[in-house]
């Protein structure tokens, strides 16, 4: 309980601080709302599978129930990811995660018939896409939604990913973000019915924008800048920033950094929402929420992930190891880790890192397992806890402004939003920081983000 | 899990793969112009009401496999087949969303292959547009590098076994390892097996010149008569065209009779209504679609086994590395 009661007591400060227009930065004026999304993965750990009512990650049905859900809880949008390339590990197909999704956009244009408020968001590549025939492609959602789409910007680079792709690696890692910065242009071009006539290093773009523009002008662009370089590409061209800050300072120095960017690029600070990406895990008592975290991690990750983990840094074969026993006391056969490829894996210098996660452990008295759950769960946020200790929370986030919601990936498919539509949000609702009912129809007008 | 051929060889007619007495599914082709959205989901339900077996999607502006997604949840047993190209595109992508409208609309999906001759869709791409031999052999080279895609997961890939930990067997996925004139596909797919597994590929008359004889002929699964009423549908001419187009000797088996130009304005569900009772009466399209079938079933078409090919499979790199150590799959 003390935890509730320390929460409370920094969002009562946050709230007497209320007078303050501006508590992050001179810029910025917090609205003290907060929108949701519920981000659909698909793939990787989070999605457990191991339980009876994990249901199928591929039936229309799943996607549709989730939808509803979010709809019911007044979520602004329904996001997806791209599939490039199957994830593998040691060469081969990753098998123990979820794994195979439906294209993005192909469900979503399904939704959109089934849907009637909630924003329909596509993760979608610059570098393995055509400008012209996206940029049609997400129009032709947003109309078919009435104004609904949102695109996710990234970036990809690898040769790898490029097997499945016409152009191969063409691109090299420094030069994604201006190929990309060019590719949102064109897409610009098109949706406001202008004829594009570009020359880049990479591809050259002749076409006509012909068709009308939708209820919200043109798809709202969402985009994960963390890197400096990424802060600064968001800055300048996304509506929405989706990056993951678990804790009230790392959120707060996010959104101190992203509007000092967004006013060097010349552009109004409130133009420019941030939804961290987040898992929550609630209960109705503190101590309910802190076994069903670790429940919850155990289930994400079992034994073979655990090795799984480490055969990632390590670079070859630890099945030999014992998932209860200590870090492998073995050097990695590689120097730079990357034999797990595809979505969510992380590339490092192998020999520093193993060194150090073995001192870790062994400091932390950690096995295998416990090392790798911990490893995972640090990268999904720390939204976890009793129902009026997160909404507390979450109430002392909007009224600093250091957010303007959250991009929620539920761990169970179909029913992972439920206790968070049922519990929290009326919470939520109670303490003033969550919309009743949705704002308007379309995706712009539900985000509070200005007509573009 | 039978093995069997990916792609059926060609059938002149009735043959083991086109059962005799199976008739052509009559369709009605919709232009996805952005005034069609008004009242598309009644106009969809009303054309499925009134006995079309298919709708076709023809690009009128908007994406023709959005729209066809649009229309799944919307409808039951009608099959949607979006008229695309398939040379002006990224074949990993195109593959992944036809297969992809086929889990969204439990097996009712197909394919009106098209290749793109407009220079203008070819500069939109930043490519050069392709002389009419090279169109073919590029439309022929993404239909195969599609198929291979589709057929690269087995049905039952994803085994969510918790003894092992094991949520999908890698020895059931093979990659698609194709290598064409100008692109390469590495796979497998990012979506598992859909519901027909293969989609049917048909090819509409008035696509077959660009496509080429290769495509049109020897692998897409049949051919397309398109019936255009846009200057009125007498049911007489639609009969003797379509009689005459059965009765033709030779060349690929009729499996889609598409009528084109219906007009929106005017009673569209009455025309196609009229048309589809006086065709069926005369025993000339198959009946109206059963609940709960795929187009492949709709169309006549055998159902698409998995393909096996050792030479493909995607554990191939840890049955070299650990051939010593282990024996065989359980699979």
């Amino acid at each position: 309980m003390s935890t509730t009661t320390a929460a409370a007591t920094r969002a009562a400060a946050a709230t007497a601080r209320g007078p303050q227009a501006h508590p992050i930065h001179p810029d910025h004026t917090p609205t003290g709302q907060l929108s949701f999304g519920v981000f659909f993965q698909g793939v990787n750990s989070s999605t457990i599978w191991r339980l009876p009512e994990s249901g199928d990650q591929v039936a229309f049905e799943s996607f549709e129930s989730l939808a509803r859900t979010a709809e019911r809880g007044t979520f602004a949008a329904f996001f997806l990811g791209e599939g490039l390339r199957l994830r593998e590990h040691r060469g081969v197909p990753f098998e123990l995660d979820v794994a195979g999704r439906p294209d993005a956009q192909t469900l979503l244009a399904a939704l959109a018939a089934v849907t009637e408020r909630i924003g329909l968001v596509a993760t979608q590549n610059t570098t393995y896409n055509d400008p012209a025939d996206l940029a049609r492609r997400l129009q032709t959602l947003d109309l078919i939604s009435g104004g609904r789409a949102g695109w996710n910007i990234v970036t990809t680079d690898n040769a790898w990913t490029g097997e499945n792709f016409r152009r191969g690696g063409y691109l090299d890692h420094a030069d994604r973000y201006t190929h990309a910065e060019a590719f949102v242009d064109i897409a610009e071009q098109l949706w406001r019915g202008e004829q594009v006539s570009h020359d880049g290093d990479h591809y050259g773009v002749r076409a006509q924008g012909d068709l009308p523009r939708s209820a919200q002008g043109q798809p709202v662009l969402f985009q994960a800048g963390a890197s400096p370089a990424g802060q600064d590409f968001a800055a300048r061209t996304a509506d929405v920033i989706f990056s993951p800050h678990g804790t009230l300072e790392a959120a707060i120095e996010f959104r101190r950094s992203i509007v000092e960017r967004t006013v060097a690029a010349g552009r109004d600070p409130s133009a420019v929402k941030i939804l961290p990406g987040a898992e929550i895990v609630l209960a109705p008592t503190e101590r309910e929420a802190e076994e069903k975290v670790r429940w919850v991690r155990d289930l994400q990750v079992g034994p073979e992930q655990a090795i799984a983990l480490l055969e990632q840094y390590w670079g070859r074969d630890l099945s030999a190891f014992d998932p209860e026993g200590p870090l492998p006391d073995v050097p990695p056969e590689v120097t730079e880790s990357g034999v797990t490829r595809g979505a969510g894996f992380q590339f490092a210098q192998a020999e520093e890192l193993t060194r150090s996660w073995r001192a870790e452990a062994a400091e932390k008295g950690q096995s295998i397992l416990e090392f790798a759950r911990e490893k995972s769960g640090s990268r999904r946020g720390s939204f976890t806890g009793s129902y009026d200790a997160v909404a507390d929370r979450l109430l002392e986030f909007a009224r600093l402004g250091a957010i303007d919601g959250l991009n929620i990936t539920p761990w169970l498919i179909p029913s992972g939003l439920d206790d968070i539509v049922d519990h929290l949000i009326p919470r939520l609702q109670d303490r003033g920081v969550y919309p009743a009912e949705y704002a308007g129809s379309t995706l712009r007008e539900n985000l509070g983000l200005p007509p573009r | 899990m039978s093995t069997t051929t990916a792609h059926p060889a060609p059938t002149a007619g009735p043959g083991p793969e086109h059962p005799s007495g199976t008739l052509p599914v009559l369709a009605v082709d919709l232009v996805t112009e952005p005034a069609l959205l008004d009242g598309i989901g009644e106009l969809a339900r009303g054309l499925e009401q009134a006995g079309i077996g298919a709708l076709t999607l023809s690009d009128g502006g908007l994406h023709p496999l959005h729209v066809a997604s649009l229309l799944a949840p919307l409808t039951r047993d009608i099959g949607l087949l979006p008229r695309t190209d398939a040379v002006y595109v990224e074949p990993f992508h195109l593959a992944t969303q036809l297969m992809s409208l086929d889990h969204i609309s439990r097996g009712r999906a197909g394919w009106l292959l098209r290749a793109e001759t407009d220079p203008a869709v070819a500069a939109a791409v930043g490519r050069a547009v392709l002389d009419l031999g090279a169109t073919a052999r590029e439309a022929a080279d993404v239909l195969t590098a599609s198929r291979l895609l589709w057929d690269s997961w087995a049905p039952d890939a994803v085994v969510r076994d918790t003894e092992r930990g094991i949520y999908v067997d890698a020895s059931r996925l093979q990659y698609a390892d194709f290598e064409g004139e100008t692109f390469s596909v590495r796979g497998p797919a990012i979506t598992p097996r859909s519901p027909q597994g293969l989609l049917p590929v048909l090819v509409a008359d008035t696509d077959r010149e660009a496509v080429g004889e290769h495509a049109a002929s020897e692998l897409a699964d049949g051919r397309v008569l398109d019936l255009d009423v846009s200057v009125g549908a007498r049911t007489e001419t639609a009969a003797e065209t379509v009689r005459s187009a059965t009765a033709s000797e030779g060349g690929p088996a009729l499996r889609l009779v598409r009528l084109v130009g219906l007009d929106l304005e005017t009673d569209p569900l009455g025309t196609a209504g009229r048309l589809a009772a006086a065709l069926r009466e005369q025993g000339l399209i198959a009946p109206a679609p059963t609940a709960g079938h795929s187009l492949r079933q709709q169309l006549g078409l055998p159902p698409a086994s998995f393909d096996i090919d050792p030479a493909r499979r995607s554990d191939r790199a840890r049955l070299t590395t650990r051939a010593h150590l282990t024996t065989e799959d359980p699979a």
